[in-house]
């Protein structure tokens, strides 16, 4: 299949996401939403392994998919530990505020 | 314009925008709903970069199964559920950081050249092949890493735990 598309495009959607990415981690205090800034990073990188293996004009290109494969398992198990993490926080101090978790600050 | 530079052009679009509104947003619940849009969106881009096997598992693992934990987190964390968030503000410094960061990116692109590829898109079954073949044993590195998270986890939340 020929297409018009070019990978710079694509790239630039990615710098775009890190970006959002990087604000979320930067400005958010809620745990859940450090975790989807996290996430939306993640997914961005995921994304890169995807464009090159597309673009690429050999079939080792195809490892990029594999490696696809094994980062979305990767991040999905970030999530389920990331949300035991603040269940186990909302039982300990009644908040998932993370300005509020200092406990491990000199 | 081809249709499909089209189709990326407003998929590209429909993520930056439901990311950014997924940050934004007041209300925890809301941000769930732009992120599993978000979700949907990446995987429509997996599809048009003839990724299917990808597009499918990103609608499974992402928009299904993620989603829906990070709606048990919100329900099981606040009394209301549609509470809002107290108001953070953007704040200039994160903003520049994130900017620079994107600028810094997108001004490396220029290095790539501008030689057109065609998309390439493979088969299934030699995507099966070089995963339980090739990279095998990371395969099965990462079934005993989400075993580890899945122990670690009941471990953190479990009863009677100080």
């Amino acid at each position: 299949m020929t297409t018009t598309l070019v990978l710079s495009g694509f790239l630039a959607l990615s710098a775009g996401l890190l970006g959002i990415s990087i604000f979320g981690i930067l400005t958010r205090r809620n745990f859940i939403l450090l975790l989807i800034s996290i996430e939306i990073g993640m997914n961005a990188a995921i994304l890169n392994f995807v464009y090159f293996a597309a673009f690429s004009g050999a079939s080792t290109g195809l490892t990029g998919q594999a490696i696809a494969v094994v980062l979305i398992g990767f991040a999905a198990t970030e999530i389920a530990v990331g949300l035991a993490i603040v269940l186990a926080l909302n039982r300990l101090k009644g908040t998932i505020n993370v300005a509020q978790s200092n406990e491990l600050k000199l | 314009m081809s249709l499909e530079e089209l189709a990326f052009l407003v998929l590209a679009v429909i993520a930056l925008v439901t990311a950014a509104a997924a940050l934004l947003v007041r209300e925890l619940v809301h941000t769930i709903l732009w992120v599993a849009i978000f979700f949907v969106d990446l995987a429509a881009i997996y599809f048009l970069l003839e990724a299917p096997f990808l597009g499918v598992l990103q609608l499974g693992v992402y928009a299904g199964a993620v989603t829906v934990l990070l709606l048990f987190g919100v329900m099981t964390t606040r009394k209301r559920i549609f509470a809002r968030e107290a108001v953070t503000g953007i704040g200039a410094t994160p903003l520049a950081l994130a900017l620079i960061t994107f600028v810094f990116l997108v001004s490396a692109l220029g290095e790539l050249g501008t030689s057109e590829q065609p998309i390439r898109s493979y088969d299934p079954s030699y995507l099966s092949t070089n995963l339980f073949q090739t990279n095998g044993p990371w395969l099965l590195l990462l079934g005993l890493i989400m075993l580890a998270s899945v122990s670690g986890s009941i471990y953190l939340v479990r009863e009677g735990r100080e």
